[in-house]
């Protein structure tokens, strides 16, 4: 894989219209690949499943529609003031308040209407679409399994090897991942502990060059290489650590999320690790019949949003933040009507999340309308393509090529900017997260001010070095959180000026050189 | 690994009647390929009868039990009794409850009859349609069993016969759409598996929407053809078992207008049997008999289709199915005792699903559970768990196309094992042998050595102990290095008479813990290793 084409990106990013502030803070357009991690060859993608079609109205919810949506699902909704805003348009699920706090931290993105053409309602086949990235029913490799193919075409003869000590892919629990599927074996190893020693009998056996022999062959393979990772995984556990004191041992999700953490910072090489979490079918009793701010629903999103809120917490402690990023998805969302059992049934297009410190922090996407009458078995339409995202993730964090990632999916790609500057010595330093400052520095055109603010009003002035305002770069309302605001600097002199965030808490001021 | 190019392939490819010797180790191949997992006396009672015979008493479907009524939550049937024309009581809630009782009862009774009929291929054969007609369970059980009981009473049957049938099987109509069918919204699901997966198959690409054997047109005038059927009855409270219902106002009364590849033929509107004016048809592309008999040599000879494979012995299996006028039975016959299958290139040529991993530890050893309904239930279930952590849940293949094992090239049967699958099968070999057993309701279920050993040839002679154990559990004969170590470990590394005296004093006190343990265990020591053996995964 080669290294990512860091002009390239630079132009992209600064396509963004730096005065277009109303609503600046939540695209997060404005990160620019300052600080920006190291090469692919080091970078982790964990993904996290939802099996079953998760509710994505209840987890993500439209705050411009929710009149409609009252009139279609008042019996699962969630009460208007218990939303956590999240901006003025969208809220959150009040159990997600791990996630809100990724997202403030510039942690988060939300991508909006994530689906495929033609949505296929059946659980099965519908997550064999999202598992290999093709709508064609032939198709058996996972979209990772077949981008691994292509750069691993012997697979699995003669891995694991000294270029390649550790799997490809980890699938925590007891099944493979079917994204890892390829075209002889399946990339991803299922590990249920990482600490568990597996130490499988091989009583040997002879190729004597028949099918019989083959086999032989291939099972003696299987168990060497079965012993091997088992080993490398076990001693990166060991040699692992893990320092945030946010998970809690009581949710499956977050003691895997911990033990990813520390295969990670025990130095394994596996690129990609899957996991899983059960339940998200909520055809019925998706709510508590008196309360709908609890029941089966609400356990699932808070597990998930503790379980990554914690992981992210302990990967900053970690300082391998600017390593990983994560992924969520599921087959499919589900009706916007709720039936009458206090719950769902199987929709279409649903939110992904993408989390990591690297990340387009934001939204993609707008929201869905929901009209205001609404056929049974209406859905939210898809907006975005999930093929988009998983070849964005590709190209933005693995580095691929957009001529090796086109082969792999059936339709011309669009690519959507994953991939922004990483937190970096932000999330790792806790003492200087909270300061404010300008970035790229020195800076030639455009740059970006990062700072933290409260629920409060904002004015940023640019000065030079006698204190002069050469302008206002920004005037307005801030949410709480981190906020990137990027500004141009078209037409100054090369030399010193001052960015000075005057907030209603504070005042800060941070030098910028300004150079040709 | 080697590329089946340079492996050594079959050597025969004559379907003339096999001739040669008639020993253990031919019969255990048929047994193997036929049955799951066949004891030592059925081998030796099959090497008597000789080939012929044993073929003929294979190639039978004897009826079978029925799912019983075991779970609490069950209350329309009585306890012990079957449910499959019971209706369901009213509410979508207690509906979902009953399905969930009737649906372990399905999958016990469909994981039990793969314990407890073993004598004939039965099974095999409703395992190949499982994967071949691969429809996922219905909602209602009732239709779930509806379906595998159409497979079951079919699977020797008329095959063009089996086809019409499951087109208008209601499980396979709600499973392919076409119960929402109709000529408002056609729907062209099925429409396309009947060619591509069911009948004819898809050939290449030969210009646009042309697969070779049919077009996309022919998908579309299809799906027309089959419009008007929907499914009743689900789930009701009223009617004692779901029913495919026709309605003339929503079929599509056009006449349907077919490709070059039927002979541009036309199917005019007729009602509710129109569907198999269709399917006569497509039969009449003898394509049909090639598609379906290539899918059943791989599934009991091999996976590798050679050039001669394909020019010498597929053939001769099509031309036999359409000079039957699509009877399977004549072509299992022709197939079962002929040269070719008896070649010894295709002994252990496949890697043992894992329904064949698991019955072929327990059943050669007489090992059923005899708990009560509820306990027997429950362990069926839970091997029916064992066998999905391990990549095989029956009545949910994870795809309409069935298990990737048995289609995609090249790794096909090797697909079954993986890091995690080798694990699972490895753990579950020992755990049924020198562990507790699986856990059921307090009791535990696991391989019954003594059974095992009591039905050799000679139980009380360590070398004939281990020989006929790898006659039983080999494909493929081991070398002498590994039965010493498989003898040493009967043995614990004692003179051989040091065994025969602790089985003769069983023998003389069967019932005694005391000298019963000892045998018991080391037989299990033996198995526990066999299990894991490369050599016993493959059949």
């Amino acid at each position: 894989m080669k290294r990512r084409n860091f002009l390239r990106n630079m132009t992209l990013a600064s396509l963004a219209t730096p005065f277009a502030l109303k609503g600046v803070q939540y695209k997060g357009l404005a990160k620019k690949l300052f600080n920006y991690s190291k090469s692919a060859e080091d970078r982790v993608l964990v993904i996290v499943r939802l099996n079953g079609g998760n509710d994505g109205l209840n987890t993500v919810i439209p705050l411009d529609q929710y009149g409609n949506l009252l009139a279609q699902r008042s019996n699962v909704i969630i009460p208007q003031p218990n939303i956590i805003q999240v901006t003025p348009e969208i809220g959150f699920h009040p159990v997600m308040t791990g996630m809100k706090n990724m997202f403030n931290d510039g942690n988060l993105t939300i991508i909006q209407n994530v689906g495929y053409p033609e949505q296929n309602r059946s659980h099965f086949r519908s997550m064999d679409i999202w598992s290999t990235g093709m709508t064609d029913i032939s198709e058996t490799r996972g979209w990772l399994g077949r981008y691994l193919d292509s750069v691993y075409p012997n697979y699995p003869n003669d891995y694991p090897n000294a270029a390649n000590p550790d799997p490809f892919a980890i699938s925590m629990g007891s099944e493979v991942s079917s994204t890892c599927q390829g075209l002889m074996s399946n990339f991803s190893n299922a590990i249920n502990d990482p600490f568990a020693a597996v130490n499988l009998l091989n009583t040997g056996a002879v190729n004597d060059g028949t099918y019989f022999g083959s086999h032989m062959e291939y099972l003696s393979i299987l168990i060497d290489q079965t012993n091997q990772y088992a080993a490398t995984i076990n001693a990166a556990a060991n040699a692992g650590s893990s320092l945030s004191s946010l998970y809690d041992v009581n949710n499956p999700l977050a003691v895997q999320l911990r033990n990813v953490a520390k295969m990670i910072s025990g130095g394994l090489k596996t690129k990609v690790y899957i996991l899983n979490i059960n339940g998200f079918d909520t055809h019925d009793a998706q709510v508590d019949a008196n309360n709908t701010m609890i029941g089966n629903h609400a356990d699932l999103l808070k597990k998930l949003s503790d379980a990554i809120n914690a992981f992210q917490n302990d990967l900053g402690l970690l300082g391998i933040s600017n390593r990983v990023a994560g992924m969520t998805f599921s087959e499919f969302g589900r009706q916007i009507a709720s039936n009458a059992s206090l719950g769902t049934d199987h929709g279409e297009a649903a939110p992904m999340f993408l989390f990591g410190s690297c990340i387009n922090a934001g939204i993609i996407g707008s929201n869905p309308v929901i009209p205001s009458t609404v056929n049974s078995q209406d859905a939210v339409p898809m907006q975005i393509d999930f093929r988009d995202i998983y070849a964005s993730i590709l190209k933005d964090w693995f580095e691929v090529p957009e001529i090796e990632i086109q082969p792999l999916f059936e339709q011309a790609i669009t690519y959507y900017q994953v991939l922004g500057a990483c937190n970096v010595g932000l999330n790792e330093l806790v003492e200087e997260r909270d300061k404010g400052i300008v970035y790229p520095n020195p800076a030639v055109n455009n740059a970006t001010v990062r700072f933290k603010c409260h629920n409060e009003r904002v004015k940023i002035e640019l000065l030079d070095l006698n204190g002069r305002q050469i302008r206002v770069v920004f005037e307005g309302d801030l949410t709480y959180g981190i906020q990137n605001i990027p500004f141009e600097l078209e037409g100054l002199k090369s030399g010193q000026y001052f960015v000075v965030v005057n907030k209603e808490s504070a005042k800060e001021s941070i030098a910028l050189t300004k150079i040709q | 690994m080697i590329p089946d190019q340079i492996v050594e392939g079959p050597l025969t490819m004559s379907m003339d009647p096999y001739n040669g010797t008639w020993t253990q180790q031919e019969a255990g191949h048929l047994l193997r390929r036929t049955t799951f997992g066949p004891t030592f006396q059925q081998i030796q009672s099959a090497v008597n009868l000789g080939m012929d015979a044993t073929v003929n008493s294979l190639l039978q479907i004897n009826p079978t039990g029925l799912p019983l009524s075991y779970d609490p939550n069950e209350t329309i049937s009585a306890f012990g009794t079957t449910w499959i024309n019971s209706v369901y009581p009213a509410g979508a809630a207690s509906a979902q409850v009953h399905e969930n009782a009737r649906i372990k009862s399905l999958g016990a009774w469909l994981i039990k009859r793969l314990n407890t009929e073993n004598t004939t291929i039965a099974e095999k054969m409703c395992l190949f349609w499982q994967n071949h007609f691969a429809a996922v369970l219905a909602p209602d059980s009732r239709a779930s069993y509806q379906y595998h009981l159409l497979i079951r009473n079919s699977s020797l049957g008329n095959f063009k016969q089996f086809v019409k049938d499951m087109t208008i099987d209601p499980t396979m109509l709600i499973f392919l759409n076409g119960a929402s069918n109709n000529v408002y919204s056609p729907n062209e699901n099925y429409a396309r598996e009947i060619l591509e997966l069911f009948t004819i198959g898809k050939g290449p690409q030969i210009g646009p929407g042309d697969y070779t054997n049919y077009t996309e047109n022919d998908v579309a005038a299809g799906a027309k053809v089959f419009t008007g059927y929907t499914v009743d009855g689900l789930r009701s409270a009223t009617l004692t078992s779901p029913v495919a219902i026709y309605y003339d106002i929503l079929h599509d009364q056009s006449t349907k207008q077919l490709s070059s590849h039927f002979g541009n033929q036309t199917i005019v509107a007729n009602g509710a049997t129109e569907y198999a004016d269709y399917i006569d048809v497509i039969f009449q592309q003898n394509q049909v008999a090639t598609y379906i008999c290539t899918k059943l040599y791989r599934y009991f000879v091999n996976y590798d289709l050679t050039l001669d494979v394909q020019t010498n012995i597929i053939p001769v299996m099509a031309q036999t199915m359409i000079d039957n006028n699509y009877e399977i039975l004549p072509v299992m016959q022709l197939l079962l005792k002929s040269q070719h299958f008896y070649d010894i290139a295709f002994h252990g040529a496949l890697i043992r699903n894992p329904l064949e991993l698991v019955f072929g530890m327990f059943n050669p050893c007489d090992s059923v559970p005899n708990f009560d309904l509820v306990s027997n239930s429950d362990l069926y279930i839970s091997i029916y768990d064992f066998c999905q952590n391990m990549g095989q849940s029956y009545g949910a293949p994870p795809s309409v196309a069935g298990w990737i094992a048995y289609y995609q090239a090249p790794a096909f049967s090797k697909l079954w094992v993986n890091s995690t699958t080798i694990k699972n099968r490895f753990d579950l070999a020992n755990y049924i042998t020198v562990y507790t057993g699986i856990p059921i309701n307090g009791n535990n279920f696991k391989v019954n050595a003594l059974n095992l050993v009591n039905g050799l040839s000679f139980p009380d002679n360590a070398i004939a102990v281990i020989d006929d154990l790898c006659t039983v559990f080999f494909p493929k004969a081991i070398s002498a290095a590994q039965k010493t170590l498989l003898k040493f470990i009967l043995t614990g590394g004692l003179p051989d008479f040091e065994w025969t005296n602790d089985y003769n004093a069983y023998a003389a006190d069967p019932t005694n813990a005391v000298v019963s343990t000892p045998v018991r265990t080391k037989v299990e020591q033996v198995l526990a290793r066999i299990f894991q053996m490369p050599e016993f995964q493959t059949i």
